[in-house]
């Protein structure tokens, strides 16, 4: 059972989530769930996750918020990444971590305006 | 070389890793240690305790502070008696994996910090060394 309360809120035509700073694996994964549901209940354009206060990001959150976007792309909508802090950014990379199905956004109010604009190519998930 | 204070965290469960990278961030965080350092130690410590978790089953982390007289450091041993690796080199590659994890977890956490030995004696277990030195 996680200690770390996850709530999915509906945003404008998206789905928002703040992450906690030091999220356990089962609060990741009942993030995942949580989203899905979610994104079929409010037909969402997409999903974006506030990592602003998030201190850590290890492998396994990003295999489960790479999975979670590709889910969401299947049922089609996008993800965005907003808000990363520049000391998870660098050790993110320096770890070799990749986001292969996520956007990125500086913040939530970024990556809710890249939301709103409709995609040139359409989704290719 | 001088002992700073240290301390160790049991690890037998995926909980376990959240406590391991509350204690490294305490730990670094009171040598003094910057914000980004103190990521990539944390960042280090969650991929080593996972390895346990998922490899080992059970283990433990032991950490201390390394008072070199010039220089601070942090030290971090992970301890387990699990299966071992049978190929280190092999385990070292980025990309490699046994199939459970992203193949980031050895190379990646080397690169996230200055020093790394690892001790691996298949059917008895593995233990994995890391440090970190303060930037001054």
């Amino acid at each position: 059972m996680s200690t770390d309360h996850i709530a999915v809120l509906k945003v404008r035509e998206a789905l928002l989530v703040t992450v906690p700073s030091d999220p356990e694996d089962a609060t990741v994964a009942a993030l995942q769930e949580q989203v899905l549901r979610a994104m079929e209940r409010h037909a969402g354009k997409g999903l974006v996750l506030d990592l602003s206060g998030v201190e850590t990001v290890d492998s396994y959150f990003a295999r489960t918020i790479t999975e979670t976007a590709q889910m969401v792309g299947l049922m089609g909508g996008r993800t965005v990444l907003a808000g990363m802090r520049p000391s998870v950014a660098m050790t993110t990379v320096q770890l070799g971590l990749l986001f292969p199905n996520a956007l990125t956004a500086l913040d939530v109010d970024r990556a809710l305006d890249l939301l709103a604009t409709p995609e040139p190519d359409g989704r290719r998930p | 070389m001088n002992q700073a204070p240290g301390g160790d965290v049991v690890i037998h469960s995926e909980r376990d890793i959240v406590g391991a990278r509350k204690a490294v961030r305490l730990a670094a965080t009171a040598l003094g240690f910057g914000l980004t350092d103190v990521t990539r130690i944390v960042t280090a410590a969650s991929e080593l305790a996972r390895n346990i978790v998922c490899y080992a089953g059970s283990g433990r982390l032991r950490w201390r502070g390394l008072d070199a007289g010039d220089r601070v450091g942090l030290e971090l041993i992970f301890e387990d008696r699990g299966p071992g690796i049978a190929d280190l080199a092999q385990a070292m590659q980025d990309g490699y994996t046994s199939g459970r994890g992203l193949g980031l977890g050895l190379p990646g956490t080397k690169r996230l910090m200055d020093e790394m030995e690892i001790q691996s004696t298949v059917g008895q277990g593995t233990i994995v060394t890391v440090r970190k030195w303060r930037k001054t």
